[in-house]
């Protein structure tokens, strides 16, 4: 039982993040949160201002996708299991992520914690299909299972 | 307090008698127990007339939630938590409450504030009216209203307050001021509704008509015409197209919507006062930013209202402990908890006990649970570690479940961070997801919970109530949740 733990604790250090597939650590990336793109109301983190255009690592939670067979779907700190587009009533977390895959992505559940890599992008951008205006983004995205 | 406990320990130094016979005498708990017991001796009824009346509610704070609270404020002291006490933990009286609604075993907030601000109980999802009514069918509220504590107050010449985390239209502020079938009807009433206006509307006519005073919340959304936009980017929801901040100003309010005008509020104890806060809900107190804290709103209020000579009554809610469980975000839960029992602190100390019933208590319980078997200092938000055998405090290493994880001390029995995942095909299964100690106490991390529902639930379970001031020794036993409001009626009211 010990013997687990101490290899569990060591791990997590070497990987700096105890839960990023293995893919993305081999890159040499650390998953950062959601929040620290932000600063603050509707700022952007230095951070974020930093890595515009980079390709960065974000985890998140994938909230329930308006239609099958997108491109398009919001990253979420918690977990959020209502379609923010079908219940008016849905209250939108503020800090949130709009991602753009690279293909069409195959769903994951709103409660299965995900990481994200893609270009960061910021900046007013009003989603053509959808209407969904996002504030920052990541293209060009890929995702895995944290 | 400690006064009287020197003063007990003098007195225990004459009668020795017991303690040459128990082995035990001179250890802590022991003593400790000893003193608590000539403190009970010593206690005395406060039979004055309550001239104020303060209840204060932390939405969604059950035992199982305040315990958790409890532990936190202790360990950020510095200790272990769980002996810490929090201010009104310390209050003379104390019951337990049930607190379910006429036709609901789980009850929400607006049955349960109709209870406490009313004293009868009702249905879940209605405010300021019997159990007679049928939900949302406007037809069945003639005849059905009921009278809150606010207007016996207000009869008695004494000026009225409600100020809340959450929306001011909300459930819990609302059991103040309004009476409505349905609690959602926060901005608007369904076409043919006759019987009653809208919620947001009721607050407006309770402020000019100089039933309410002072009210401070969020909810600005519902105050502002659909289509136009006003402070911090809100778009308001009202479709009937009335500004009822304006109409507000017009007849003499003030309004404050952030720090700024929050400090520059004329608390003269003549102006209706009108604050608020956010579009929606007020923010955490993790998250918060040119808001007043509850604490800060409470001052307020009391400053307010204590000038008028006959009292007041001022209702304060916690709304977002609620929130939080409901977002099974326990470390946001605890903060808000805090700040509310700093509220209650700040009350105390602006009040006399002589003449100021002040009522602690919560709605309604969540669906939250602890672990076992925890160490001494295992953090109450983080992970359930190891006891140490020679010693007090818990090992470093944590307990790991049969599924060779470990686990956290708190959890919730459902809620969006259900550990159940859909798999393709409908079904739901799923394992724990690993956790560190130091990821469990991430501000944004979500307790695991069992079942999968989009929201984390109230539960049915006994909330408590702490009471000190006039009559306060009422509070007994285990009680209907509208026997809250009988107590406070009696101590205003006695002669
Ligand atoms: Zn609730």
């Amino acid at each position: 039982m010990t013997m687990q733990t101490t290899r569990r604790r060591a791990l997590a250090l070497a990987a700096g993040f105890i839960a990023a597939p293995a893919l993305l650590r081999a890159q040499g990336d650390e998953a950062i949160k959601l929040r620290e793109l932000y600063a603050g109301d509707n700022e952007f983190s230095e951070f974020a201002r930093d890595s515009e255009g980079e390709r960065i690592t974000v985890e998140g939670f994938m909230a329930p996708p308006l239609q099958a067979d997108s491109t398009f779907f919001v990253l979420t700190k918690m977990p959020m299991s209502v379609c923010p587009f079908c219940e008016t009533e849905a209250e939108w977390p503020e800090d949130i992520l709009a991602i753009y895959t690279r293909r069409k992505y195959r769903v994951v559940p709103f409660n299965r914690k995900i990481v994200v890599r893609g270009e960061l992008e910021l900046g007013g951008y009003r989603d053509p299909e959808t209407g969904f205006v996002s504030l920052v983004r990541l293209a060009n995205a890929q995702f895995d299972y944290a | 307090m400690r006064t009287l406990s020197l003063g007990i320990a003098a007195l225990l130094a004459g009668t020795t008698a017991m303690a040459q016979d128990v082995a035990q005498a001179d250890n802590e708990w022991f003593t400790a127990g000893q003193e608590r017991v000539q403190a009970e001796l010593a206690k005395t009824q406060n039979t004055n007339t309550a001239r104020n009346v303060i209840l204060m509610i932390s939405d969604g704070n059950g035992v199982g939630s305040n315990y958790v609270t409890r532990l936190f404020m202790g360990q950020q002291a510095g200790g272990l938590g769980d002996d810490h006490v929090i201010h009104f933990e310390n209050y003379p009286n104390l019951a337990l409450v049930k607190t379910y609604n006429v036709n609901s075993q789980t009850p929400d907030s607006a049955g349960t504030g109709t209870a406490m601000m009313a004293g009868v109980k009702t249905n879940i999802g209605v405010v300021g009216v019997n159990s007679n009514v049928v939900r949302g069918d406007c037809s069945t509220l003639p005849g059905n209203t009921v009278t809150a504590i606010s207007e016996i107050a207000d009869g008695m010449g004494k000026s009225v307050g409600a100020i809340s985390t959450a929306r001011i239209t909300h459930a819990t502020p609302a059991s103040m001021y309004a009476k409505t079938v349905d609690r959602n009807f926060e901005d608007s009433v369904p076409e043919g509704c006759t019987e009653q206006t809208d919620i947001a509307s009721q607050l407006l006519e309770a402020m000019t008509g100089g039933l309410i005073d002072i009210a401070m919340g969020g909810g600005r959304r519902h105050f502002v015409p659909e289509g136009v936009e006003v402070e911090e980017g809100t778009g308001g929801r009202r479709a009937d197209g009335r500004n009822l901040i304006e109409e507000a100003q017009e007849a003499g309010a003030y309004y404050a919507w952030n720090m700024e005008t929050f400090a520059a509020a004329p608390l003269d104890g003549e102006t209706p006062i009108l604050g608020l806060f956010e579009s929606s809900h007020m923010q955490y107190e993790a998250d918060r930013e040119d808001e007043p804290s509850l604490a800060e709103m409470t001052a307020a209020a009391i400053e307010h209202l204590s000038q008028n000579e006959n009292g007041f009554v001022l209702m304060v809610e916690a709304g977002r402990v609620d929130h939080a469980n409901h977002a099974t975000n326990a470390a946001r839960m605890v903060r808000d908890g805090a700040a509310f029992a700093e509220a209650v602190a700040m009350a105390d100390e602006m009040t006399d006990d002589e003449e100021t019933l002040i009522v602690v208590t919560a709605d309604h319980e969540h669906a939250i649970a602890m672990n076992g078997y925890c160490a001494r200092g295992s953090p109450v938000l983080g992970l359930c570690m190891q006891a140490d055998n020679a010693g007090i405090e818990h090992t470093g290493e944590p307990i790991l479940a049969n599924d060779g994880k470990p686990y956290t001390v708190i959890g919730y029995l459902n809620g969006a961070s259900s550990v159940l995942i859909e798999q393709p095909g409908g079904e739901y299964f799923g394992a724990r997801p690993d956790v560190t100690n130091e990821e469990a106490q991430d501000i944004d991390y979500v307790q695991q919970a069992l079942v999968p529902l989009s929201s984390e639930t109230h539960s049915g379970e006994d909330v408590a109530v702490y009471a000190k001031g006039p009559f306060s020794h009422l509070y007994d036993g285990t009680i209907e949740q509208n026997v809250i409001f009988h107590v406070m009626h009696h101590a205003m009211t006695a002669e």
